[in-house]
């Protein structure tokens, strides 16, 4: 365990190998990739393994010394760090692996192993941070990792918008969680996790603060997970390829939001306020979210809504004090949301387009992406016996026992339209006759893209049985180091989970499967409402003439400044010296009488001033 | 009045008047004739000022030689009759400016010199003073005036160079 | 007859002679007046000779190096002027601007 600061530096060098070698290795650069990714995911087994039996483990140095304040670095490994690890690490390394096939043929083919190695690395190193300052540092790192790879194709206006969208709204959020990080500095002498803890559990920290500093925290958290309103960037971000989508904007880093959360969990705890504010937030996106995925056609897009969806919903349940199952759905949301989006990947390879209008009747087509997307949905939806059944109930579970009734009603209401637009997604993509005829044949994706699916599709199934109400709660127990009891939360909650999901589902085939229920059939009736949700709230359009243009005209301002004022005065200056220049190059002629002048006036102004001074003749 | 004010005030006019004509004529051959009347002038005032082997030397070099140089120049670079032509540079500016400037620097050391007078009454000069310089020059002056012989040579050697045509022209010729 | 009046006679003297100078286009002139600029300060010395301070016959010696001097710089001036003359066809000293800005 003691060796746990070398999970990250394997993509590190992977990254750094990439940049130097990657355009000589070429094709080959993907298994130096997988390789690094591989040894990173076996170290991180490592240590996990340690965990499982051992303690808590924290080393740190050093950094530096400013006035009385030590500033240290270090890895911590908990057993959320550990599981976190293992989580990132191997959702890492199937993207890997299934990014040899889709980029297969790109021409920055090494350039973009190299962009997944560093963000792999700083979300790895963000994970074992033992303080906020280097957490924050990482955090930056992740941002940035991001940004290179949504602006991979940078030639695509899109995606170079994207990139900077996404940069600038996460970067929004950055400034609240770095204005916390300050004041709890301030505040407490110290950036360590547990310090922060101390000083929250012996008063040292106000409850004000308290409060003040979680929300602040929570603001970087809002950004990086794509929370309600800082969310536009995300759905914008699926310009990125798609295994980056898989990776970044599914599974981990807008997961970093909620890790940050769950790793200050003590901090909320001790603030009601914010512990509100979370959850509601977190279920108001939950909906929110979920409403604007029921009417998008881009396949990426959906998943994007939806992915902010259940964002939501961890948030909510950290809010409604429920850590465990946060980090529970967190886990099976990685796989089955990695899943879904390789799936699409796969499915996109195969059509080269990403609009579902013109997909259908791939299920005979693409014998084993079909499948493994309907494992994907099936668990997103909360479908008996998959993965994100249990998660999904667990959170619902906690909701309800945390006495929020609106925040569980809303949460049923999220999963209702889950089931809802994942089965549309599927049936329109799957089911029924193909609506558009297809250049080339359509093929299945090659081995290295279905394999990693297939592992996905075990753990969107497997892994919701590590905390099950019958099998005991393997997850919350060693989270909480054995301190964790099972909610005795009342049967109805997962009859009530499971009824929602599928009438969702029946509802999907209804409309798009057996197509009883005309597609328009709401749309036609609320028009208005239809648009509404097909522009996504028009929140975009609200920023546009709101931030957007109060910022570039406040710019425009000072651009103007800057062009006349500023650089008037300058024009001014170089003009004087110029001009000054130019009469005293006036001055030189070539006209020797002219000179002759100059010399005689002077001679003739020294004696004069000779005359009237020095002499005696007055 | 004793004849020697009349005659240093007549000697003295014919200076001036020879100086401002040459300001004023136009034929560039007229003024330099014009100035050897000045040349000759301040050669009687030598006279009056008992420097008889200056003044000879004056209507030797200034009246003779020089002016002869002078007319050749002249002749040597009039290509064409320039009489009708403007004879001054610059603008009324410029004149106006070197007149103002002449003016100043005139008054102002007319009124250093103006009661100017240490009371000599000219009484002390030997009466053969070309007898007396020519003692001094070889005697105390001996390495200035060996230095002005070469000076004259370096003038001969470097008007004979620069007056010399190029190698391209020489050729022509 | 007193030195200032002989001063006075030179400083005219040199003041034509500085005015044509400093305006008369044709180059010969030009050189002419600065041989009447000398001309005065020879003036100056004959007559300091005679009424200076200590009178004696240096101010002729002097006249005379200043007379040979004068004689050294027409020659040098006049070549000069008809290499000028030879490049440029003209005398005029206006049009020896070549080294203007």
């Amino acid at each position: 365990m003691n060796l746990a600061w070398v999970v990250p530096l394997f993509p590190l060098c992977s990254f750094v190998l990439l940049l130097w070698f990657g355009r000589k290795w070429k094709q080959t650069s993907a298994y130096v990739g997988i390789a690094a990714t591989l040894l990173s995911l076996l170290a991180a087994f490592g240590v996990l393994v340690s965990r499982l039996g051992g303690a808590t483990y924290e080393a740190n140095w050093t950094w530096m010394k400013i006035g009385d304040a030590t500033l240290t670095v270090g890895v911590s490994v908990t057993a959320l760090n550990a599981w976190m690890l293992v989580v990132v690490a191997l959702v890492s390394w199937l993207v890997h692996i299934y990014s040899q096939g889709y980029m297969a043929g790109d021409e920055r083919f090494s350039t973009f192993y190299a962009y997944l190695g560093l963000f792999t690395f700083a979300m790895l190193g963000l994970v074992l941070s033992p303080n906020l300052l280097q957490a924050y540092m990482f955090w930056e790192l992740v941002g940035l990792g991001s940004f290179l790879l949504i602006g991979f194709y940078f030639y695509k206006e899109e995606a170079k918008a994207a990139a900077k969208k996404a940069f600038i709204m996460t970067r929004i959020g950055d400034v609240g969680f770095l204005i916390g990080v300050l004041l709890l500095f301030w505040q407490t002498k110290s950036f360590d996790y547990d310090d922060i803890f101390r000083a929250v559990g012996n008063g040292t920290l106000s409850p004000g603060m308290t409060t003040l500093t979680a929300i602040l925290i929570f603001i970087g958290a809002i950004g990086k997970s794509g929370q309600f309103p800082l969310h536009t960037w995300l759905p914008d971000a699926m310009e990125g390829p798609t295994p980056v989508s898989a990776l970044i904007h599914a599974a981990t880093m807008v997961a970093a939001g909620v890790y940050l959360v769950a790793a200050l969990f003590p901090l909320y705890e001790a603030s009601a306020a914010a512990m509100m504010t979370v959850a509601v937030i977190g279920g108001g996106t939950a909906v929110f979210a979920a409403t604007i995925g029921l009417v998008q056609t881009d396949i990426k897009r959906v998943l994007a809504y939806s992915t902010i969806s259940q964002l939501g919903y961890m948030m909510l349940a950290l809010g409604s004090g429920s850590y465990v199952a946060a980090i529970f759905h967190l886990t099976t949301h990685a796989f089955f949301k990695a899943l879904l989006f390789l799936a699409a990947g796969s499915v996109i390879h195969a059509v080269h387009t990403q609009n579902i209008e013109e997909m259908g009747g791939l299920w005979r087509r693409l014998p084993w992406t079909a499948p493994l997307f309907l494992v994907g949905a099936l668990s997103i939806s909360g479908v008996p016996l998959f993965a994100g059944f249990f998660s999904k109930d667990e959170i619902l579970a906690a909701a309800w026992t945390n006495g929020s009734v609106g925040l569980f009603w809303l949460a049923v209401a999220a999963a209702l339209l889950t089931s809802f637009y994942m089965f549309r997604l599927f049936f329109l993509v799957f089911a029924g006759e193909a609506r558009h005829r297809h250049d080339g044949a359509v093929h299945e994706a090659p081995m290295s893209m279905t394999a990693p699916m297939v592992v996905l599709g075990v753990l969107s199934v497997a892994a919701g049985y590590i905390q099950t109400p019958w099998f005991g709660s393997f997850l919350g127990e060693w989270l909480t180091d054995g301190a964790y009891h099972h909610e005795a939360a009342p049967g109805w909650i997962a009859v009530v989970a499971a009824s929602v999901s599928l009438a969702g589902i029946l509802l999907a085939w209804l409309m798009y499967g057996k197509r009883t229920v005309p597609r328009d059939w709401l749309s036609a009736r609320a028009p208005y409402g239809y648009e509404l949700l097909r522009r996504h709230y028009y929140m975009d359009d609200l920023y546009r003439s709101t931030v957007v243009a109060l910022v570039s005209s406040i710019s425009r301002l000072l651009g103007y400044v800057d062009r006349y004022l500023v650089e008037g005065l300058v024009q001014f200056v170089t003009g004087t010296v110029n001009a000054i220049a130019a009469a005293g190059s006036r001055g030189q002629n070539g006209q020797a009488q002219t000179y002759g002048l100059v010399a005689a006036a002077g001679l003739a102004m020294l004696v004069v001033i000779f005359a009237l001074t020095g002499g005696d003749w007055l | 009045m004793s004849g020697t004010d009349i005659a240093f005030f007549l000697l003295a006019l014919a200076a001036i008047a020879g100086a401002v004509m040459m300001l004023q004529l136009t034929n560039v051959v007229h003024m330099v004739l014009s100035l050897v009347m000045t040349f000759l002038a301040i050669a009687g005032l030598y006279v009056l000022l008992s420097a008889e082997f200056v003044a000879v030397v004056q209507v030797l070099i200034y009246s003779g030689a020089i002016t002869i140089i002078m007319l050749f120049a002249i002749m040597l670079t009039r290509h064409h009759a320039d009489d009708k032509e403007r004879q001054t540079t610059g603008g009324v500016g410029h004149k106006a400016a070197a007149a103002f400037a002449v003016l100043a620097f005139g008054l102002a050391v007319y009124a250093g010199i103006r009661t100017l007078d240490f009371g000599a009454d000219g009484s002390a000069l030997p009466a053969d003073n070309a007898k007396a310089i020519g003692q001094w020059l070889y005697s105390y002056y001996t390495i200035p005036f060996e230095i002005v012989s070469v000076l004259l040579l370096v003038a001969l050697i470097g008007a004979i160079v620069l007056a010399k045509k190029d190698g391209k022209g020489a050729e022509d010729e | 007859m007193t030195l200032s009046a002989y001063l006075a006679l030179s400083l005219i003297l040199f003041c034509i002679g500085l005015y044509g100078a400093l305006t008369k286009r044709n180059t010969v002139i030009v050189l002419i007046c600065i041989e009447l600029m000398l001309n005065a300060v020879n003036i100056n010395f004959v007559a300091f000779a005679k009424y200076g301070p200590h009178p004696s016959v240096h101010g002729h010696v002097f006249a005379l190096f200043a007379i040979a001097v004068a004689a050294a710089e027409a020659a040098v001036g006049l070549a000069a002027l008809i290499a000028f003359y030879r490049n440029r066809k003209t005398v005029r000293v206006d049009e020896a601007n070549s080294l203007k800005h």
